[in-house]
């Protein structure tokens, strides 16, 4: 994109100055692997490369509960927030005022978390206290543990915390969908389930699948809304933020930051080299097509 | 009948986020007027709750706090948004949407890790100091990196930076590739056309932006309590500390206090810029 004004320099500053403002967000990250294979820890005069430390987080059966425990919370929110924030992407393309939809969808990506989990935490002891008074008074015993602090109501945290990336991303996979696609699908006969499964899902597929992927990681990575949400359970990022609170950074902590952010490395990495890897094929696709007999 | 229930489910997302969102949030109100009691809170109107907070050292603490959340945004500003200019005008078209992809690592890494590592960087025996000293450019660690409000906007920058980048970039998509060019052609300099050009056609996205880094610095309870050390408070940890203490009624005032702030910024940057612009490019 260089025109006849723009020195050379100005680009390659440009691209320099880029990657390190990048390497700077990630040096907490980097630093952190880095202790977390030290044998002596952090501050030790000498380095010896290990992963015991690593080791020792699998072999405690409190951290593994808790893992179990995240692993479930993220599978769970996962379930119901995609089906959730695809009907709603479909709502937004529907819509002609767009105004209240994107402002309810995207309203809770602004109120801090300890904000909202302060008023999400009040409003089902409230609602704990209002469902148990009703059980009393009808005698449906399973109505009064509706609304206790536990999964249901981690799980409906974890849910309005990650419906609007879930939005936005789905929203972004849909923008590139003609749903002309759809009309002639119903036109030929198939029914509005096949029209969707068959000829929609497959062209938005990338985008779903890294909407799942998001809502893992967020899930992994949530602290506040969960700690007060959650009643008896423990999650991994839970443990993790009360060791190094109570107990301070031990090597065991740097290990299991380690395994959360390797998580999220692992999965966007992934995602990031899919994706340009599905584009460059659809560009050589695309080329074939334009310029039969080139090659490509 | 079928075609009306499929109608129906589409709105699973709004009505959930009503349930569980607007309502909990918009309730905060009354039951900040609720009087407090040994462990839990009664319906009464009292503004007890916000009293406590404004005549206390909490309501000058959470100044402070608005203060260093104001230098915040307007470093990632000043750190972020020429990226966003920068890929929007150099970086061909195929290749933008993949290099603002990069924001996305250190953004989706927990923001709990970052802020717990930037303790051994930023400390005494830390990174940045070891590599000072190591480099000769100091002689001694500088010890107000850490547990001082340069700490907290430290923590601020590296956790909501991205954030600037991507709205900065949504907003400049917003802006046509040869308006740089005509502003060329017309022999306006680099910084009259990012002052009286880009600013302008940019400004929904920087503000949603700002907002965005300014209420999350004031809410975000994690980074003062990490990185501030004693006394560095914002409004997220009054909020927490607030339900530790069962001080309810207190906690929903500073959560009504944010909500509605939030809700009013928002309201004036829509009056002023139309955020609904920033969204173009998704519709």
């Amino acid at each position: 994109m260089q025109d006849d004004y723009t020195s050379p320099w100005v680009i390659r500053f440009g691209w320099i100055y880029l990657l390190a403002i990048v390497a700077a967000l990630m040096v907490p990250v980097f630093y952190n692997f880095y202790i977390s294979f030290n044998e002596y820890g952090f501050g030790a005069a000498n380095y010896k490369a290990t992963f015991d430390w690593y080791i020792t987080v699998f072999e405690d059966r409190l951290l593994v509960n808790a893992f179990v425990w995240t692993l479930g919370l993220a599978v769970m929110t996962v379930l119901i927030v995609i089906p959730m924030g695809l009907s709603a992407a479909k709502l937004f393309k529907q819509l002609t005022n767009k105004v209240w939809l994107v402002a309810l969808m995207l309203l809770p990506l602004f109120v801090p978390a300890d904000i909202f989990a302060s008023a999400l935490l009040v409003f089902f002891k409230n609602l704990n206290g209002m469902f148990t008074w009703l059980s009393e008074m009808t005698g449906l015993g399973f109505l009064s543990t509706w609304f206790e602090l536990g999964v249901t109501t981690a799980v409906i945290g974890l849910v309005v915390y990650t419906l609007p990336y879930v939005f936005i991303v789905i929203l972004i996979t849909m923008g590139r969908y003609h749903p002309e696609q759809t009309e002639a699908a119903r036109s030929c006969g198939a029914t509005a389930w096949q029209a969707f499964w068959q000829v929609e899902f497959p062209q938005i597929r990338a985008g779903i699948f890294s909407a799942c992927a998001f809502v893992v990681i967020l899930t992994f990575n949530e602290y506040t809304r969960t700690s007060m949400l959650k009643g008896g359970f423990d999650t991994f990022t839970t443990v993790l933020v009360s060791q190094m609170l109570n107990t301070g950074m031990s090597e065991q902590s740097y290990a299991m930051g380690g395994i959360v952010s390797a998580v999220a490395i692992v999965i966007i990495g992934s995602i990031i080299i899919i994706t340009l890897v599905q584009q460059e094929q659809m560009a050589r696709r695309e080329r074939a097509v334009a310029e039969p007999g080139s090659g490509q | 009948m079928q075609a009306r229930m499929a109608g129906a489910a589409l709105y699973a997302a709004p009505v959930f986020l009503f349930l569980f969102f607007l309502i909990p949030s918009l309730l905060t109100i009354v039951w900040s007027f609720f009087s407090r009691t040994m462990f839990w809170m009664e319906p009464d109107f009292t503004l007890f709750a916000y009293v406590n907070f404004f005549t206390s050292a909490r309501f000058e603490n959470f100044l402070w706090s608005i203060a260093h959340s104001s230098i915040s945004v307007a470093i990632c500003f000043v750190l972020g948004f020429p990226i966003a200019v920068f890929v929007r005008r150099y970086v061909p078209q195929v290749a933008q949407h993949r290099v603002i992809l990069l924001f996305i690592l250190p953004f989706m890494v927990s923001e709990v890790i970052r802020t717990f590592m930037l303790r051994p960087v930023l400390g005494r025996n830390g990174l940045i100091n070891t590599v000072l000293q190591d480099v000769g450019l100091t002689s001694e660690p500088i010890t107000s990196l850490l547990f001082s409000p340069t700490g907290v906007i430290i923590g601020e920058v590296l956790s909501f930076l991205p954030f600037i980048v991507f709205a900065g970039f949504l907003a400049m998509e917003a802006v046509p590739k040869y308006i740089f060019e005509v502003c060329q052609d017309l022999g306006a300099s680099r910084w009259r056309t990012f002052v009286d050009v880009i600013l302008p056609l940019a400004a929904p996205g920087i503000f949603a932006g700002s907002v965005f880094i300014l209420v999350n610095g004031l809410g975000v309870a994690l980074i003062p309590s990490i990185l501030g050390g004693p006394g560095a408070v914002n409004a997220g940890l009054i909020a927490t500390q607030a339900i530790i203490a069962l001080d309810f009624p207190l906690a929903m005032a500073i959560s009504a206090i944010m909500i509605f702030t939030l809700l009013g910024l928002l309201w004036i940057g829509h009056r002023l810029f139309d955020l609904t612009r920033t969204l173009e490019p998704l519709s």
